[in-house]
């Protein structure tokens, strides 16, 4: 099976695909405010380099939020437009649970700003904590009651430091454990604050 | 901390902003309200300069958001003026409010709740030629701003 994976949520920009669950092509780095001007190009190399049209995916797998309002969008919007134009499946990801994997107790977060996070907190196949928006007083105590978890984000705006996540890693593993979209037109980001 | 400065010209308006352009940071934000014609833009335009910013600074009224990235740091300048009823204001302008950045808000009392940390200026219209700047800080973080306006203001 050959899924295209695309991810703009936060402030990088990723793109990836895997065949049969092994990942055989892999692009991420840093572009706030620039994926919508990277994304088109960036997959177009995916697809150059990995042989793969993009009628030829059998699944596309996209963060869905919370995250960046503009970023979210602009992968799924992709996205959809794939899904719909190829008839590939369609399966959209927490932006927070890309950050772990399914091997790992982990707290995931992202700087939702006015001194409050995104967080999600997952253990293995389990969530512990649905995705919500906590304030940064809150993520705090809730980091320092449980230890035993790891912390992924860029967390300089806590003053803390956080692990760097593995999206593509990250998105691959959990996609067993999502149900494609029903009606990948439809598809709506997940922003939390509406 | 508040001060207060007369503008009797387009050039006392700009000296006052290229005083406070050369000590903006990363994460300053800047809160401009005063009546339609006050001003808003005109100094803006003058604080863009100070970052280095030759892109034509123009009125986002209708964009709502306008970014510029050919100075010293991003550069975002708001228009909140179409977003007074709350509605449409929620299109992520917080990430560049509390962003990268230099954040410039005209009318920033419409969105109060998304304006973080701001240096609040009010502008007042005197005469025709005249306006009256209140400058307001309310975080340590602009102090050094207020230290160097003592200089020119009263
Ligand atoms: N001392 C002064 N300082 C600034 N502007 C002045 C001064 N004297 C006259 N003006 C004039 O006032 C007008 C200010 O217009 P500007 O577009 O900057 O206002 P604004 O506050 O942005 O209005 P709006 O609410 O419509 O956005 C300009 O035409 C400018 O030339
Ligand atoms: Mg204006």
């Amino acid at each position: 099976m050959k899924v295209l994976i695309l991810d703009s949520s936060n402030t990088d920009l990723s793109v990836g695909v895997s065949i049969d669950n092994k990942i055989i092509y892999k692009m991420s780095y840093e572009a706030w405010q620039r994926q919508s001007e990277f994304m088109i190009p960036e997959i177009e190399k995916a697809v150059k380099e990995t042989g793969i049209e993009l009628k030829d995916f059998d699944e596309i797998l996209c963060g869905k939020g919370p995250g960046s309002y503009t970023g979210i969008r602009i992968a799924l919007t992709i996205a959809k437009t794939i899904s719909v134009m190829s008839g590939a499946k369609l399966k959209l990801i927490s932006s927070l649970r890309m950050f772990g994997n399914r091997e790992k107790k982990f707290i995931a977060l992202i700087n939702a700003r006015s001194a409050r996070s995104y967080i999600g907190v997952y253990d293995h196949d389990q969530i512990i904590l649905e995705d919500t928006i906590l304030s940064n007083e809150e993520v705090k105590k809730y980091i320092f009651e449980h230890p035993d978890y790891e912390v992924y984000g860029d967390l300089n705006y806590l003053n803390l430091k956080g692990k760097e996540p593995m999206i593509i890693e990250g998105m691959l593993s959990f996609s067993s454990l999502i149900k494609e979209e029903e009606n990948p037109m439809s598809s709506k980001p997940v922003y939390l604050k509406d | 901390m508040e001060v207060r400065y007369v503008s009797n010209s387009l050039e006392d308006t700009k000296k006052l902003a290229l005083m406070i352009g050369k000590n903006l940071f990363r994460g300053s934000v800047i809160s401009l309200n005063g009546d339609l014609g006050a001003g808003k833009t005109t100094f803006t335009q003058s604080l863009a300069l100070s970052l280095g910013i030759e892109d034509k600074v123009s009125s986002p009224t209708f964009n709502i958001l306008k970014c510029y990235f050919d100075g010293s740091m991003p550069f975002y300048h708001i228009d909140a003026y179409r977003l007074e009823d709350g509605t449409n204001a929620n299109i992520g302008l917080e990430e560049v409010i509390e962003g990268d950045g230099v954040c410039v808000i005209e009318w920033g009392q419409f969105i109060k709740e998304m304006v973080f940390e701001p240096l609040d200026i009010q502008i007042k219209i005197l005469d025709n030629n005249s306006r009256e700047f209140v400058i307001t800080s309310n975080f340590s973080k602009y102090d050094v701003i207020m230290e160097d306006l003592k200089e020119i203001c009263r």
